[in-house]
Parts: C-alpha cells; structure tokens; sequence
C-alpha cells in the first residue's frame, strides 16, 4: 500500500493534469449535449409532423451508433476528408451530440409527463400558447427530468473515457495508462484512475441528489 | 458532401471481400455481447439477491461491489482486466475455449474483455434486477410466507417469475448498451469490428489511394444502427405489453443512461 501512495505522490502533477482534462471534457461536453439536446426536444414535440421526424432520426441515430464508432468518424474520418477537425473539437463534439439524443429523449418525455389540465387551465386562464409553455409546461417538465438527466450525466462522465481511448486527448486514463506503462505498477496506477473517476461520479451524485431533493417533484 | 458520396469513395464496399471483412467482424461483437449478457445474467442475480439478503455483511458486501463496478468506465475494467490478468488464466482460457466457437473469440485477450463486461454488466444488471424485484407488492411476499414456503421456494415459485419479467424491457436496453460497449475491445487488440476497420483504412488498398476511412465507418455505425433500432423496437413492445398486463409504470434506475428503465408499481 506504501507504494502505491508513492506511486500517487511521484505522478500526481500527471494525474491532476488528467482529472482536469477530464473534467474540461466533460464541461464542455454537457454544455454541447444540454443545447443540442433541447433543440432537438423542441423538434421532436414540434407542431409539424416533418420536424417531428427529423428530431427522431437524429435520436435514433445518435444513440444506437457506438461512441467510438462516432469519434472515428468525426476525428479520422473528417480528417481523411480534408477537413482540419482538431482532437478537443472532434471529442467534444461527438460526446455531447451521442449524449444529446439521451437528453432529447428525457427533456420530451418530460414535457410529455405535464398533465393535459394544466395546459388547458392555463390556456382558459388566458395565458396564449408561447406563455403557457414557459411559465407552465417548462418549469414543471423541468423538474421532472432531474433524475433522468442526472443519470444521463454521470454515464456521459463514464463515456468521457472513450475520448481518450480514441483520439490523443491526455485525460485521466490516458495519463494512468502512461504511467502503468513506465513503472509497470497497472493495480496501482489504474486504483488511482479508478478513484479519480468515482469522486466525480459520487460528487455527480450527491448534487444531483441535493438538486432532486429541493425541486423535484415525484409522479 | 461531394467526397462522401463521390462514387469511388464507395467503390470499396462492392470490391473484393471487404464487406463481408466488415459484418464478419461485426459477428464477433455480437457474440461477445452475447456471451457477456449470458454470465452476467447469472453474476446479476447472484448480486441482487446478495444485495436483498437479510444477512447484513453480505447484503452490504454485495451492495459496494455493484456500486463500485457500475460507476467505473467500462473501457477502464477492459484496459485494467486485460493489463493484470495474468498469463496463466488466459492460458487456461485457451484450453477451456469450446471448439464451436470462431478463432478470434478462443484467444486469451477475449478472455480479458469476456471477464470486463461481465464485471461492468452484472453490476448494472444486478441493479435493475434489484429495482425489478423491489417494486412488487410486499403482499406476494407476505402471502407466500403465509402459505409456509421457505425462501428459495418463495423466490423460485412467487418472487423471480415476477420480478424478472418487469425488467426484461430494461434487460433488453442494457444489451443495446452492451453491444455498443463491445467496440471498445478494440483497445485491447481483438479483431472485431472496429480493428476490422482500421485494418481495412490502415494501407493504401486502391493502388495508392488513401482509403476512405469516413464511408468504411459510416457503414460500421450503420450496422449498429439497424441492430439496436430492431433491439429498442422489441424492448418497447415488451414495455407495452408489460404495462397493458400489469398496469404499471416505468421509472428509470439512477445511475444508468435513461434507456435503462425499469418497471414499478404504481
């Protein structure tokens, strides 16, 4: 066990650097997912049958295709193409558009789980369409979704990994695999990998816990 | 748009074998699916009744084994599995390996990446196996203790039949989940899909011209396209039919992509 403290505090710059390009990752993913993902709840629930379709497809297509296939498409493939794609684009990108069709799917089905009442008592109170959507369906539908996006976050934190098992972004695994092929210490060097990875995804957690317990509402 | 679908970008895909290169490669993913979902089937029953015992220490061990496994990436158990396991297992794997099965999935490594996803997958499973069995009436328990069955009796006979057909839906998702995570074996060198296609993109093929990397995965990602769009068909059939049956509603477990829902009583 000594070692591997030893192993901790000989690497730490490099783990530390890992973690951050993990969270930095992960930042500028969810920020991508949240906006793309409520565009494409917004088509989806659409007035036009079209756009309805068009949001579907992209649902589909985005979350049956494996990450990895994904980001060899936007990272190599965009590249063999001509296209000067750089890594923290190309795994940004593809992280937040593959989380994106999971957030589209959790913010309809949310405005989906808004009672019919609610929007015809606001309508009878006078309250015209683009009012009723914000200031009743959006805020009701929005703490709904908590858990489910919460959910969907901590598997994006999980899925952050494959970007850096593709494409040459130094995240936390990538840092710990350098390290365990230098001092041949794998147990250790993935055991501090291991543990970077669950404070995030424990800290996930306990916020999105906090967050459920002031505002969500249980159906 | 005009090199995605220039004609001599797609020349490949009818030249030669290297289609069926291709979906021979995406066979070995679905086998490995398969076989993964199989044992951890198994190991998340084993898990869930662990974590639902009434003995303290095993529930408790059972319950930080899955907590710890299932927030783990799954391509760092694949990596670390593959990295520390030792020689003489995958050794023994070879050995054991049945004969019927291809080539690429008797070699030690599959082995490693077999053992990862099990470890990843159980837990996951073992969770939604747990949320499944919870949401029953405690009156089916109640009444099968009333009727002096002993335990097993009351989860062979009363509890698992019921249980386990309200997370077959959420069962089903997680093989979705499954099936995409088996690209990412392709770290540790087994020939599947993914490897497939970098081989197939990796030297100048076409006397010389660079090979079209873009359309040789546009097509990977479409086969699994049409793979897991008919698997999230049958897996909202079986969620219909389930709450025609039942009249029940489904809730999501926490900690898994929102696909991975499992059914509860209203």
């Amino acid at each position: 066990m000594s070692s591997w403290l030893e192993l901790l505090t000989d690497n730490f710059g490099a783990l530390a650097s890992g973690f951050w390009v993990t969270l930095r990752l992960v930042g500028g993913s969810f920020a991508v997912a949240v906006v793309v993902g409520t565009l494409v709840a917004a088509l989806r629930i659409a007035p036009s049958k079209w756009l309805q379709r068009l949001g579907g497809v992209y649902v589909e297509t985005f979350r049956n295709i494996p990450l990895l296939v994904l980001l060899f498409i936007a990272y190599f493939g965009l590249r063999r193409a001509g296209l000067p794609i750089n890594t923290w684009t190309a795994g940004i990108a593809s992280l937040g558009l593959y989380t994106a069709a999971y957030v589209a799917e959790v913010l309809r089905s949310g405005v989906f789980a808004v009672s019919r009442g609610q929007i015809d008592a606001a309508l009878s109170l006078g309250f015209d369409q683009r009012d009723t959507l914000r200031r009743i369906v959006l805020p009701q539908a929005f703490r709904t979704v908590i858990s489910p996006l919460g959910s969907i976050t901590i598997a994006m934190i999980k899925n952050s990994v494959i970007v850096g098992g593709a494409v040459a972004i130094n995240d936390l695994l990538k840092e710990a695999r350098i390290i365990a092929s230098r001092t041949f210490e794998t147990e250790a060097a993935f055991f501090w990998a291991a543990v970077g990875y669950l404070l995030v995804t424990v800290a996930a957690t306990v916020a999105i816990r906090r967050l459920e317990q002031r505002y969500a509402i249980r159906r | 748009m005009g090199y995605l679908f220039d004609p001599n970008n797609w020349e490949w895909l009818v030249t030669s074998n290297n289609f069926e290169f291709l979906f021979e490669g995406f066979l070995v993913n679905l086998q490995i699916a398969l076989i993964a979902l199989i044992f951890s089937l198994i190991g998340g029953l084993a898990l869930a009744l662990g974590r639902l015992s009434r003995n303290k220490l095993l529930a408790f061990v059972a319950g930080l084994w899955v907590d710890v496994w299932r927030n783990l990436p799954v391509l760092l158990v694949i990596l670390y599995v593959y990295l520390a396991m030792p020689a003489s297992w995958r050794e023994a794997y070879e050995d054991a390996a049945p004969a019927f099965l291809p080539d690429v999935l008797q070699t030690g490594r599959v082995f490693a990446a077999l053992l990862a996803l099990v470890l990843y997958n159980s837990a996951v499973l073992a969770e939604i196996m747990r949320a499944g069995i919870q949401s029953l009436d405690r009156g089916q328990s109640e009444a099968a203790v009333a009727l002096g069955l002993s335990y097993w009796q009351r989860m062979r006979i009363v509890i698992l039949p019921q249980g386990l057909r309200r997370m077959l839906p959420a069962t089903v998702s997680q093989l979705i989940t499954l099936n995409k995570d088996t690209t990412l074996v392709y770290i540790i060198a087994i020939e599947e899909v993914a490897r497939r296609g970098r081989i197939l993109t990796g030297f100048n093929f076409f006397g010389g011209v660079q090979a079209p990397l873009l359309q040789v995965f546009i097509v990977i990602g479409l086969m699994f396209i049409v793979t897991n769009l008919g698997l999230s068909r049958l897996s909202r059939r079986l969620e219909i039919r389930e709450q025609q049956r039942t009249g029940t509603t489904v809730e999501p477990v926490s900690g898994l992509e929102d696909q991975v829902a499992t059914v509860q009583a209203r």
